[in-house]
């Protein structure tokens, strides 16, 4: 098969599982059909993957093929199609990979679900895939943008998957509104871009100037998917979904779509330095920021949603400083090692039935498997030496050196000890230690829960290696290389989980943790957001529909009443008395003629 | 190939449904399930007359009218019954068609009380709403367009909530206005265009007459010297405006546009499903249609004049009319402002005046009335089984109706314009469009807040109905929809699909339409040169028939034969000529 019907069947092999399974029913209602269905549909997306994988290796070039979406007067206004390089083929096998180890752990996660919701559960899924394949296989920003609100939708629902909860009703519609909010940004930069050049190619170069405009509303877009400071909020907040879709959506895949987007559009951003130099800040920012809220969770998902946060802060900050491979290179390394955690946490929680962390504890001997993974996947998101995140990690640090005189480096840096602190701390608490109240029954999941916790682990160990080739497939330059930052970055890291032996080992807190935790609590953005949207946008509302009861409609109602008082009132001319009529047949002639005579 | 059925669809289109309504006159109002049914495969015969209709049209015809019929009716007036329909009437028939069986389906069980008079009222409605679609001349039009008025207020006044009566006599005195003062700008136009003794309500006269003196108005506006300028021209100048404004006011009150829309709310609020589905569906599009046909070719110097002005009052209507959401706590009032927001793009985009606008405007008229015709419908359903309209009286309906929440998550969707139904096509080009235009930044950068906004109040109606726990007891015993119900909304469903993915269809029958409209609007701004301009837009139509009543099978001629005289009306007693 050709690459581009090889690239067609990844993308549409989920579509046609969702729309099975949306509109046949049954498949749906008995929940294991549904499963299997939209396994099947990943398997076959992995393995057109991996075709294109081997006819890569084998030399096949890039390919590209789009057809006409929208004509107008006779000529493609847009595009769809198909792009298969180097990123989007690296992409697609990450997330077909993940997804089919995330899918394959939820059929014993949400084991317990009733067959509906199973059923409706996986046809969820098979919607994500399609959409996140959308995106990377996009060739031009329309189609890009068109799978970016696909995603947002899919995130939508499988947040809310527990729509019964309130909280999770909450938590899917801020997440889609944030989320929405930011892509307008995508969709005036889109607007703007067209309009100047004619045209939605990331390859289109408009003057400097439109493209900081175009860069700079995309960047929006980014801040809110990837969440960044100060959008971020809404990504804690998703941990309300099912873990494994915490693994999928909001750590490997889905949030790291807002730097597939700056990857992909990297020719644009490269003529914006004004707003390379804007993420560079935000992402630093957000690194430490989330690092610090992170220390101080009590929720295992929550530590890991912040860490996300933190992560994507670092790929942002080495888009930002215009090494978009370093922050393609940790997106890759980040999705296995974080989606290895997410399923591990949801081991855990599986096994204890509560996300509290104060509810695990001394987990190692009943959770031996899980335990491993865990701590894999935290030693390479620690960045210890040898693990697949060192590399990343190191390269993404590399790329800032004497960026902004040295501060966002000094800031990752920091950021580097704190993810390594708060892991340990993680780690200390729910495996080590005193075993917590619910611990007593834990035990590991059946082989569809441990396999693909040992399929991630072994790209969370090894990927790192692959920077060489990665960077070859992708036109980039990379070398390992020793100096300064990656001595640094190792020491930062093994301080930081020596401090969190030293600090948690013995049941201690962090320093600061008062006050980190007051600032959790109090939640400054979140309060601002929320705040702004009571005031600015329910006040506002309120107003115009106040406006709108009393001041307009009453205007209207008044001329109806105008004229229905004007006749009730000309209607008593009317007597029917002979001599009222006389009288006024006088009156009238005499004002003729008065104004006959005085004129 | 033409057929010679090709001439004679139309009239089956338009009156098949009263032909059904007569029908229906004999049937005994007893047999209420008789009635119904005979109604149903009424308007399905009518959807298949539509249908046939919509494979007989060529797209890219060079006639701009198609299956055109014309027939003398009252010579004396320039009156004649002219039917005839270009890309936008025609997916707009197709429109009407598709929703007049789901409107009987949707009112199986609601209306139990005087099923017969609903059932002609439906039927009727069908007719007027068609032909005012078809008419091709503006008397006919303004007849059918009146006519529509009547059964929706009975619609309305008869079979709908609480305060039914105040909301139907809002509903008609509003549009009543509007109306008689379009008739007044009509009557002007038909004096102006064409010189006595050749006077027609003709849309091809009228249209054809006032195309020159525009292009003489807007060469001696741009001379700065009108003093010299022919009788037709001066009145013009004068008076386009105002009867431009005439015009404006008529349809701006049907579409509703921001601050003529606060019948809207009370007519939705009050209205059965039927009269909900029918009046969002399709009787707000008069209002966008009647700006496209009539009020901006026959003006378009005026047109241009208040484009700004009319493009405001559009931006205005998108986002006032997406706060008005946020404030409400009633859903069929949160579902009727979201119209005006909605109808908002529809017009900003035609205002636009830029190729891409028009195009989105009229795909925003079809996907405003699938979207907002099937939420009216499936609230129709939750309505029928609690009879309460606050989102305070529901919660947690997720559970208890699963179906119903697909189909109204789905169709929610396609409200928020989500990329994939058939809302995204139309808001994105509307928004390409106003970008593109001359118009203030500010307007597109406003107008796409309103998109937001609908995604928060929409959003949060969502959840506040359907998620969360099952707050009151009425709700636990909530019915999911049953095989009827789902028959009414999956054909809706379908068409957000098919037009979110497949755009280009439904594209090609409009963009002829587009192109027309867009030269008409952009006619005599002097940026393409007169001769060709002239050849673009000027419309051709059948010759009237020769006096005895017969159908001319002959291809269109170049210029229509121009009518006989005028006499009941002589000019001088009007004076308009020489003002």
């Amino acid at each position: 098969m050709s690459p581009v019907t090889l690239a067609l069947v990844a993308t549409l092999a989920p579509a046609v599982a969702a729309v099975l399974l949306l509109v046949v029913s049954p498949l749906r209602h008995r929940g294991a059909p549904a499963a299997w269905l939209t396994l099947a549909a990943t398997v076959t997306s992995l393995g057109a993957a991996i075709a294109l994988l081997v006819a890569r290796l084998g030399g096949a070039p890039d390919a590209r093929a789009t057809t006409s979406w929208i004509e107008q007067a006779g000529r493609p206004l847009a595009e769809v199609g198909v792009l298969i390089d180097g990123v989007s083929l690296v992409m697609l096998l990450i997330v077909c990979l993940v997804a089919l180890c995330v899918q394959l752990f939820s059929v014993a996660y949400m084991h317990d679900e009733p067959p509906k919701a199973f059923g409706r559960y996986f046809a969820l899924h098979a919607l994500f895939l399609f959409s996140m394949n959308v995106v990377v296989v996009s060739p031009n920003l329309l189609q890009l943008f068109f799978g970016w609100e696909l995603v947002g939708l899919s995130s939508y629902l499988l947040i809310g998957f527990y729509f019964a909860r309130p909280s999770a009703a909450q938590a899917a519609v801020k997440a889609f509104w944030m989320t929405k909010l930011a892509d307008m940004g995508f969709l005036f930069g889109l607007l703007v871009l067209f309009v100047s050049t004619g045209s939605f190619e990331w390859t289109s170069a408009p003057s400097a100037a439109v493209a900081t405009w175009v860069t700079g509303l995309l960047f929006v877009a980014v801040v809110g998917k990837s969440a960044q400071f100060p959008l971020h909020v809404w990504l804690p907040d998703a941990m309300e979904g099912p873990t494994p879709v915490s693994a999928l959506l909001h750590a490997a895949t889905m949030v790291a779509a807002g730097v597939f987007l700056v990857v992909r559009a990297d020719p644009l951003f490269a003529l914006a330095p004004g707003t390379r130099e804007v993420m560079l800040w935000v992402g630093s920012v957000t690194a430490v920021f989330a690092a610090g809220l992170a220390l101080v969770q009590r929720d295992l998902k929550k530590v890991l949603a912040f860490s996300t946060c933190s992560q994507l802060g670092y790929m942002v900050a080495a888009l930002g400083a215009g090494q978009a491979f370093a922050g393609f290179f940790h997106l890759g390394t980040h999705a296995f090692f974080k989606a290895l955690l997410f399923l591990a946490a949801g081991s855990v929680i599986h096994a204890v039935h509560s996300n509290a962390i104060d509810d695990m504890g001394g987990l190692r001997k009943k959770l031996p498997l899980t335990t491993g993974a865990f701590v894999i996947g935290a030693l390479s998101l620690a960045g210890v030496p040898g693990f697949a995140g060192f590399f990343s990690k190191d390269l993404v640090l590399s790329s800032l050196e004497g960026k902004a005189s040295w501060v966002p480096w000094a800031m990752l840096l920091f950021a580097a000890f704190l993810t390594a602190f708060y892991m340990g701390r993680v780690v200390i608490k729910v495996f080590w230690g005193e075993p917590g109240a619910r611990a007593e029954h834990a035990h590991e999941g059946n082989l569809a829960m441990t396999g693909p916790l040992v399929v991630l682990a072994v790209p969370s160990l090894a990927s790192g290696v692959l920077g060489g080739w990665l960077a070859t497939q992708t036109s980039a330059e990379y070398h390992l290389h020793l100096g300064l930052t990656p001595v640094l970055a190792t020491v930062m890291s093994l301080a930081g989980l020596g401090a969190a032996v030293v600090v948690f080992g013995r049941g201690g807190k962090a320093p600061l943790t008062a006050v980190l935790e007051r600032l959790d609590t109090f939640s400054l953005v979140d309060r601002a957001w929320a705040g702004g949207y009571r005031l600015g946008l329910l006040g506002v509302s309120a107003l115009a529909g106040w406006v709108d009861r009393y001041l307009i409609d009453g205007l209207m109602n008044f001329a109806g009443w105008a004229a229905l008082e004007g006749g009730t009132s000309a209607r008593r001319l009317q007597t029917g008395l002979v001599r009222d009529y006389a009288l006024m047949v006088v009156v009238g002639v005499l004002a003729l003629v008065l104004i006959g005579v005085l004129r | 190939m033409t057929s010679i059925y090709d001439t004679r669809i139309l009239n089956l289109v338009i009156f098949s449904p009263l032909l059904m309504a007569a029908l229906v006159l004999f049937l005994p109002r007893t047999e209420k399930a008789q009635i119904r049914a005979v109604t149903f495969v009424g308007m399905l015969f009518n959807l298949a007359t539509c249908l046939w209709a919509w494979t007989r049209f060529v797209p890219r015809h060079p006639n701009e009218f198609q299956l055109e019929y014309r027939m003398r009716w009252i010579d004396d007036l320039g009156l004649s019954y002219h039917i005839g329909v270009d890309g936008l009437a025609m997916t707009l028939v197709l429109l009407t068609g598709v929703l007049g069986p789901l409107v009987v389906l949707a009112s199986w069980t609601y209306v139990e009380e005087r099923v017969k008079e609903f059932h002609l009222a439906l039927l009727v409605l069908q007719t007027a709403l068609i032909g005012a679609v078809c008419s091709l001349d503006v008397l006919l039009f303004y007849v059918f367009f009146e006519a529509m008025l009547i059964p929706m207020y009975l619609l309305i006044g008869v079979w709908g909530a609480e305060e039914r009566q105040m909301a139907a006599t809002k509903f008609f005195l509003y549009t009543l206005v509007g109306s008689l003062l379009m008739l007044v700008a009509l009557l002007a136009a038909y004096f102006i265009a064409a010189p006595a003794g050749s006077r027609s309500f003709d849309y091809a006269t009228l249209y054809n007459g006032l195309m020159s003196l525009n292009r003489e108005v807007a060469a001696c506006t741009a001379a700065g010297d009108c003093s010299n300028v022919s009788a037709g021209a001066s009145a013009l100048l004068r008076w386009g405006p105002l009867m431009f404004i005439a015009f404006s006011i008529a349809f701006a009150i049907k579409v509703p546009m921001f601050p003529v829309h606060t019948w809207l709310p009370d007519a939705h609020v009050q209205a059965p499903v039927a009269g909900s589905m029918i009046l969002a569906g399709v009787m707000l599009k008069m209002g966008t249609f009647g700006f496209w046909r009539f009020a901006v070719p026959f003006f378009p110097v005026a047109a241009r004049q208040y484009q700004v002005i009319i493009s405001l009052l559009a931006v205005i209507g998108i986002v006032y009319g997406a706060l008005m959401c946020l404030a409400q706590k009633d859903i069929k009032k949160l579902i009727a402002y979201s119209s005006v927001s909605h109808l908002g793009y529809c017009m900003l985009g035609m205002f636009a005046f830029t190729s891409e606008g028009a195009t989105g405007s009229a795909y925003q008229m079809l996907n405003h009335g699938i979207s907002t015709g099937a939420l009216f419908l499936l609230f129709g359903f939750l309505y029928e089984r609690r009879h309460a309209r606050l989102m305070a009286d529901y919660g947690g309906i997720a559970r208890v109706m699963p179906v119903f929440t697909a189909f109204f998550l789905i169709v929610t969707f396609s409200s928020i314009a989500v990329p994939g139904t058939n809302g995204f096509v139309g808001e994105f080009l509307v928004l390409l469009g106003s970008f593109k235009s001359n118009l203030p930044m500010a307007f597109s950068v406003a107008a796409t807040t309103g998109v937001i906004l609908g995604a928060a109040y929409m959003l949060w109606m969502v959840q506040k109905v359907f998620f969360g726990t099952v707050t009151h007891q009425e709700n636990l015993g909530l019915k999911d929809l049953n095989r009827r119900e789902v028959l009414a909304v999956v054909p809706l469903l379908i068409l957000i699909a098919v037009m979110g993915l497949r755009p280009q269809p439904f594209l090609d029958m409009l963009n002829p339409s587009t192109e027309r409209f867009i030269a008409r609007a952009q006619y005599a701004s002097g940026k393409t040169d007169a001769a060709t301009e002239d050849a673009k837009v000027r419309v051709r139509v059948r010759e009237l028939p020769a006096k005895a009543d017969v159908v001319a099978e002959a291809a269109p001629a170049a210029m229509p034969r121009l009518m006989p005289t005028g006499r009941i009306l002589p000019a001088a007693a009007l004076n308009l000529q020489n003002p």
